[in-house]
């Protein structure tokens, strides 16, 4: 499974390999500030309605998101942040995968289709358990 | 919103001093929520994994934008930390609260532990790998992992310990640093700043692969979550730029201190819930 592009880019010293850096260096931080945005609002409402977290939000529901946030609940904009929040690595990992796809660089590219693999698992499994 | 604020104030105070000590905030949600604000554990560890990260994303992207963090192997051990995080959540829904509060109780004495050690030495303060081992270095499923001035060592039992950081992570509600850093550093001959920033950037796939078996299952409440994650990411971002001008050796001996103290009220929670 060997290939020359791999060797070639050892850590971050190609070329290609630092342009994917910044790439998913710049995904993960967009991903996360959007994350942070969408919670910030939705802990804003919240405090402005009043509300105490402890006393119980509902479960995720995708069906409801959209309304909750156009509605400007607070549940709308803490799902849609935190939902933001844990698909960004799962993003990351997929952007990764185009990058090494284009390189040819084939064992981190499988690596990459495994990760998401697991992470497809864990939904599954959870889905069905639900 | 009194309980609202104090949430956000707890979660930046965990955010803060996890920063300032180079733990992440993970290690203090999980007791700020179940001992300060009555949640069930399994509950407070899912906020946790969704908190961590929040927390880690910036920090991880600004890693990879100077090229500290190693992608490559980032990458190749967070497969592994992903399975012992799909591990380790399923089982977190199998475990009594008791022995889930228990194995918590003994993460915090481990950690409060390992702080009082004597600091690594000064070769791996400055971030020099360890002196090399007589095993030679090989590749690790066929590709050279290794970066700049080092190559990578002992790949299976990086592989073990990363499933293991994915099982603790998942568990425990915490980035898995704990285990990575050590892992990469001491086993993997990985210099210590790479080894941190390449941890940190695993959070995210690891805490996510747990983080969704939370979700689905109803066990994140994103009324806590929001203000949680906030906190947490007010008080790690206020930390990174703070940590230069604080005195951390006093700070150290007062986290051993909130540690130990922790992990009694852990250990007296399991015998409650007994």
């Amino acid at each position: 499974m060997t290939n020359t592009p791999a060797r070639a880019s050892a850590g971050a010293a190609s070329p290609a390999a630092e342009r994917l850096d910044v790439v998913i260096a710049r995904l993960l931080t967009v991903g996360t500030y959007a994350s942070v945005a969408s919670l910030a609002v939705g802990v804003g409402l919240l405090l402005a309605a009043g509300r105490s977290p402890l006393e119980g939000g509902p479960a995720l529901d995708a069906g409801r998101l959209v309304g909750d946030v156009v509605a400007l609940r607070p549940e709308g904009f803490l799902w849609l942040g935190l939902i933001v929040a844990i698909a960004t690595p799962s993003a990351r990992v997929a952007a990764s995968l185009v990058g090494y796809l284009r390189t040819g660089e084939r064992t981190m590219a499988l690596v990459s289709i495994l990760i998401l693999a697991v992470i497809a698992v864990s939904v599954i499994a959870s889905a069905a358990e639900g | 919103m009194a309980v609202g604020l104090l949430m956000v104030a707890g979660g930046a105070a965990a955010g803060l001093f996890g920063s300032l000590l180079g733990l992440g905030g993970g290690i203090l949600i999980v007791p700020l929520l179940t001992l300060g604000f009555g949640l069930d554990l399994r509950e407070a560890v899912g906020v946790s994994l969704v908190a961590v990260i929040v927390t880690s994303g910036a920090s991880a992207g600004v890693y990879l934008q100077r090229h500290v963090a190693n992608l490559r192997l980032g990458m190749t051990l967070e497969l592994f930390t992903a399975v012992g995080a799909l591990i380790g959540g399923l089982i977190a829904f199998l475990l009594s609260e008791q022995v889930l509060a228990g194995l918590f109780a003994a993460m915090l004495i481990y950690v409060a532990v390992a702080m009082l050690r004597p600091r690594a030495d000064a070769a791996a303060a400055a971030g020099d790998p360890p002196a090399p081992e007589a095993e030679p270095a090989a590749p690790s499923l066929g590709v050279d992992l290794g970066g700049p001035g080092y190559t990578i060592r002992r790949f299976r039992l990086g592989a073990v310990g990363s499933v293991l950081a994915g099982v603790t992570s998942a568990l425990l509600g915490v980035g898995g640093g704990l285990v990575k850093v050590p892992v990469m550093h001491l086993v993997m001959g990985v210099p210590l700043r790479t080894a941190t920033a390449t941890s940190n950037l695993m959070i995210g796939v690891t805490a996510s692969a747990s983080a969704i078996i939370y979700v689905l299952r109803g066990e994140v409440d994103p009324l806590v979550a929001g203000p949680t994650a906030i906190g947490v990411f007010l008080g790690a971002t206020l930390g990174s730029r703070t940590a230069h001008r604080v005195d951390l050796r006093i700070l150290r001996w007062l986290f051993v201190v909130v540690l130990l103290y922790t992990a009694v009220q852990m250990v007296r929670r399991a015998l409650a819930l007994a």
